[in-house]
């Protein structure tokens, strides 16, 4: 597991895995299409707008799950010294930025037939916008510092200080009374969703990963040589 | 003992800036209050409607007004070597973060606290809920005062894009509007709303010092 924080080891491993990603996230997003515009059923009551699911939900998960990843590459390199944590945060931001604004844009196309608006002031909603703006602002850290050292430190200061957020929009339908529906599939219960409306979630919540992944090598990769041609 | 003299010299010493530099907190104020006239001309003269979204525009515009400084919270005794001085001389970067914070929440914060009543007559706020007004900013002030703080000193070395630090502020202080606005407008629920916002105080408290230290050690380092 060295690649994980060691930039030269992540370089031999990510030549050896992109392609078989790229080709597993092409395939899996062929399939998860197939299945979740063609094979899967309609809802009883919302129809065929029950299709938006597909992007909205596996956009929402690693939107969370970007910032998760992020949150703990900060603690490694701020606690640990481990510069490939700045690395990662750096090329990562923007991909997580582009899930919450999938996840706003496809909710809110929901919303429209469904709620009868395109928003509402309601928590879940409104924590998501925040976290868009708190990826927004950390982009926006990223080019607005002079001094390299300075800006990576700062950024993973303000990742750990805006991870107060994320328990937020975790919990929110919990803790308020939203209008949007709480966690449909939970670890702890049986979901309770029916498993021909399971099965393209899943694969496309893979594809999602898939596509995630091959981005962020990619991402990962540029930032790495940009920094040594910085340095030399 | 020691310590003690240094910290009053430190308050002393903000208290003689502030005081040449007393219009700017001035101006501040007048921002605020020509902000007031400004939304009541746009929303129109009519008193139910502006006692009924008085208390949320009276937060709203105290919020921004209170942004509109923080540039100057460490910019000035950064540029002149003035932090690194009083750095030197026994205080650590989270004692300075702290001792800042509190001479912000003297200096900047106080005189908004003494311009609220006029604010709420302007308002159409009751005499019965200036009580919860001023509880509340008091509380909420020196939150932002904390994430002033912590914003500012993330920005010292930011020659390019001045107002991260005050969006960066706008974003955290949500829940404290949320409470702040809970406590003036429903009355009853006023003990658990005012446990929330002191917790929420706690917090912000205790991660200042940590943040905002380690902060202004990077700027100085790499300054």
């Amino acid at each position: 597991m060295k690649f994980l924080v060691n930039p030269s080891k992540f370089n031999e491993i990510a030549d050896y895995i992109f392609k078989p990603i790229l080709i597993l996230s092409i395939v899996l997003f062929a399939l998860g299409l197939l299945f979740a515009l063609y094979l899967s059923p309609d809802d009883y009551q919302q129809g065929s707008t029950v299709r938006i699911m597909y992007v909205h939900v596996p956009s929402a998960w690693l939107s969370l799950l970007t910032y998760a990843i992020m949150t703990l590459y900060s603690i490694a390199a701020l606690a640990f010294r481990i510069p490939f944590g700045f690395i990662f945060n750096t090329a990562v931001a923007p991909i997580g930025a582009v899930f919450t604004l999938i996840c706003i844009i496809s909710g809110s196309l929901w919303g429209k037939p469904m709620w009868g608006t395109w928003w509402v002031w309601d928590a879940r909603l409104t924590s998501v916008a925040i976290l868009f703006v708190i990826y927004l602002i950390i982009i926006f850290m990223n080019f607005s510092f002079e001094n390299r050292v300075v800006r990576e430190k700062v950024v993973a200061i303000f990742i750990l200080v805006g991870s107060v957020n994320l328990p937020i929009v975790k919990f929110s339908v919990d803790w308020w009374n939203t209008l949007h529906q709480p966690a449909t599939i939970s670890k702890l219960s049986k979901p309770s969703i029916d498993p021909s409306m399971m099965t393209p979630l899943i694969i496309m919540t893979f594809a999602f990963i898939m596509v995630g992944i091959a981005i962020a090598i990619l991402r990962i990769k540029t930032e790495i040589i940009s920094r040594k041609s910085y340095l030399s | 003992m020691k310590l003690l003299t240094k910290i009053i010299f430190f308050l002393y010493r903000e208290y003689k800036l502030n005081l040449s530099g007393v219009q700017d907190i001035l101006t501040n104020i007048i921002f605020f209050f020509v902000s007031i006239f400004i939304f009541i001309f746009s929303i129109g003269p009519d008193k139910e409607t502006i006692s009924l979204i008085g208390v949320g525009i009276l937060w709203t515009l105290l919020l921004l007004s209170s942004t509109l400084s923080l540039r100057k919270f460490y910019q000035d005794d950064f540029e002149n070597g003035n932090l690194l001085i009083i750095h030197l001389n026994g205080f650590s970067y989270g004692f300075i973060a702290i001792l800042k914070t509190l001479s912000h929440f003297i200096f900047v914060q106080i005189p908004f606290l003494l311009s609220i009543p006029i604010a709420c007559i302007l308002l159409n706020i009751s005499n019965e809920k200036l009580i919860y007004v001023f509880i509340s900013f008091t509380i909420g002030s020196l939150i932002l005062s904390c994430l002033g703080s912590i914003s500012s000193s993330m920005n010292l070395m930011n020659q390019r894009n001045y107002l991260l630090g005050s969006v960066i502020v706008m974003i955290f202080s949500v829940p404290i509007i949320i409470f702040s606005v809970g406590i003036i407008n429903l009355e009853e629920n006023f003990n658990s709303l005012t446990n929330i916002l002191f917790g929420i105080l706690l917090i912000v408290f205790a991660i200042n010092p940590w943040a905002s230290g380690l902060c202004l050690k990077l700027s100085l380092e790499n300054s």
